[in-house]
């Protein structure tokens, strides 16, 4: 018992071998993350200083792209694009993804409930350019959702669907519902059961305990969920390049056409307003995790 | 009372079955396609014809393009397999002073946008002369696929039962062989599934690998951007048919695999696999 009372205290040869092992293990990991994430970036930052004069870049440092990116009424429209975009899609897979977890975690059969988990997220394993591709043949004015809904004579003349917002919402929708439903799913297994049956015992209805008890300590997940889909939603290029047909420019396309143009001051303020954003957005839903953890259930 | 909970209990089960049919509808609607007898997509589709795999067959730009595609999933697959597992075990297992600052460190390419991650990259590369070769690509798909890879580690480290590492150490074991012997037996799942996300993550990367291709020598997903960026008749739909049963492939082997293991505890915290050990 002696010996548990005083640790032996690691000699400094020890701690130095200890150190070189981390170090050791850590390097790869390291190396990788220095060469292609932070040097990257910090030439990214660089090269938003540069000047860009008719057509051509100059090497000499200027805050041109930044007050161009800021006083222009054309980026405002590109950045108002992308957050209005993130936020249609995320309140559209919350709405359905909720259910879906719900729907999920009321399935008793444990191989059902399995197949259906591999279901949900078996869209991820193809590729999004296939399922953008697959949405454009579902949603063309000779797809199949124009056909049923002619053929129930609920519109008489093809509706619009692709090479607009509207296509773009519903296939980012599909892209994005996996990442939400497991973030609540997982929250909504966890969820003590004991509370829901105080509920009822004390005479709560099951809407009324949805609403009181189980919808609000779920949140956390929503709110997990809501700051994956909005992220990935503000970086997706994909989906509003092939099916936004030109008409909804966003964020990245707008940096992918400044860049194929050398214009690459734009090009680099537009991606640090892209950067910056998705770190407001993981901001803003983090602050809102702890809020409505608080007293509650962990995600 | 009994009518209106079935009731509730029905609108779940046809939402559900809703919400399945849109998950599964564009995918559905690509292989229908693939068989399509005429260039443009209609539905419903006009005779049957395997046209559109005749004419796939013919597009070589295709073949070197999947080619690549694979051989740099694999090699970006085990570089980030390797170095996030060793990673790992410095955060979870060495109780470093700032584990949890080094951890988020390694998180944080998640956030970043891939369009911003493969435009800095094509910079860095021009200046540093890796551009249009395997190995910038490679390392860029390690790069976001690390993350994921250190996530699902690290939970299934935390998982484990230390008490068995300490046995095999005290009884002589060093730590390379308390690694081999120990460790890995019992991570081999999360390692698995961790390889399999970064082998699908790598193979779905567009933005990220945009500029850093040349015209020449593209990845599969790339030169399906390009290709449906021009035309839409159903030669892509086959190839999509083909990479489909891939994928399904993939997710029939990872549904089988996981016979025990619940999908979503995989992504969860290592807490239930505690449980488990004990």
């Amino acid at each position: 018992m002696a010996e548990l009372a005083t640790p032996i205290r690691p000699t400094a040869a020890a701690r130095v071998r200890r150190w070189g092992a981390s170090l050791g293990l850590l390097s790869p990991a390291l190396a990788l993350m220095l060469l292609s994430f932070v040097a990257p970036l910090i030439l990214f930052f660089q090269y938003s200083f540069l000047t860009f004069k008719e057509g051509k870049l100059y090497d000499v440092y200027s805050l041109g792209a930044y007050v161009k990116f800021f006083t222009d009424p054309f980026y405002y429209k590109i950045i108002g694009n992308s957050v209005k975009l993130s936020g249609v899609v995320t309140c559209f897979t919350l709405l359905i993804g909720y259910p879906l977890a719900y729907a999920l975690t009321r399935v008793r059969h444990p191989g059902l409930k399995k197949w259906l988990g591999v279901v949900i997220f078996s869209p991820m394993v193809v590729s999004v350019v296939v399922r953008t591709y697959g949405w454009m043949i579902l949603l063309s004015d000779q797809g199949v959702i124009n056909w049923l809904l002619l053929r129930l004579r609920i519109i008489s003349e093809p509706l619009h669907l692709v090479f607009n917002m509207t296509g773009v919402v519903i296939s980012l929708t599909h892209i994005f519902l996996p990442f939400v439903v497991f973030p609540i799913y997982s929250v909504l297994t966890k969820l003590d059961a004991s509370l829901k049956e105080a509920a009822s015992d004390l005479g709560a209805g099951w809407l009324t305990t949805f609403r009181r008890v189980t919808f609000p300590l779920s949140l956390p997940g929503v709110a997990a969920g809501g700051q994956i889909a909005f992220t990935l939603c503000l970086g997706s290029f994909v989906t509003p390049s092939l099916m936004g047909g030109g008409r909804l420019l966003v964020l990245p396309l707008n940096v992918y056409n400044n860049t194929v143009d050398i214009n690459w001051p734009m090009a680099a303020v537009g991606g640090m307003t892209l950067l910056a954003l998705a770190m407001a957005t993981v901001t803003v839903f983090n602050s809102l995790i702890v809020k409505w953890t608080k007293g509650g259930v962990r995600v | 009372m009994t009518s209106r909970m079935a009731g509730r209990h029905w609108a779940l089960a046809i939402f559900t079955a809703a919400a399945l049919l849109f998950i599964l509808a564009p995918v559905l609607i690509v292989v229908i396609n693939s068989f399509n007898g005429v260039a443009y997509s209609v539905f419903p589709p006009k005779g049957f014809s395997l046209q559109w795999y005749a004419n796939l067959a013919k597009q070589t730009s295709f073949y070197g393009a999947a080619v690549r595609s694979v051989v740099v999933a694999v090699l970006s697959t085990i570089l980030a397999v390797i170095a996030g597992t060793m990673a790992s075990i410095v955060l979870i297992r060495h109780k470093l002073v700032g584990a949890n600052l080094i951890k988020s460190f390694f998180l944080s390419p998640i956030v970043l946008p891939k369009m911003v991650l493969g435009v800095a990259l094509f910079m860095l590369f021009i200046r540093i002369g890796l551009f249009g070769g395997l190995t910038g690509l490679v390392i860029s798909h390690a790069l976001v696929s690390l993350p994921f890879v250190m996530a699902i580690v690290s939970a299934n480290l935390q998982g484990l039962d230390i008490t068995l590492e300490e046995a095999a150490m005290d009884l002589g074991a060093g730590p390379l062989r308390t690694f081999f012997k120990v460790v890995l037996p019992q991570i081999r799942v999360g390692l698995m599934v961790s390889a399999l996300f970064a082998f699908i993550i790598s193979f779905d990367q567009v933005e990220t690998s945009l500029f850093l291709v040349r015209g020449d020598n593209t990845t599969l997903p790339i030169e399906m951007y390009l290709y449906l960026e021009k035309w839409q008749d159903p030669t892509i739909a086959a190839l999509s048919t083909l990479l489909i049963l891939f994928s399904v492939v993939l997710v029939v082997l990872l549904g089988m695999g996981l016979k025990k293991v619940d999908v979503v505890d995989v992504f969860g915290s290592g807490k239930k696999n505690r449980e488990g050990s004990q």
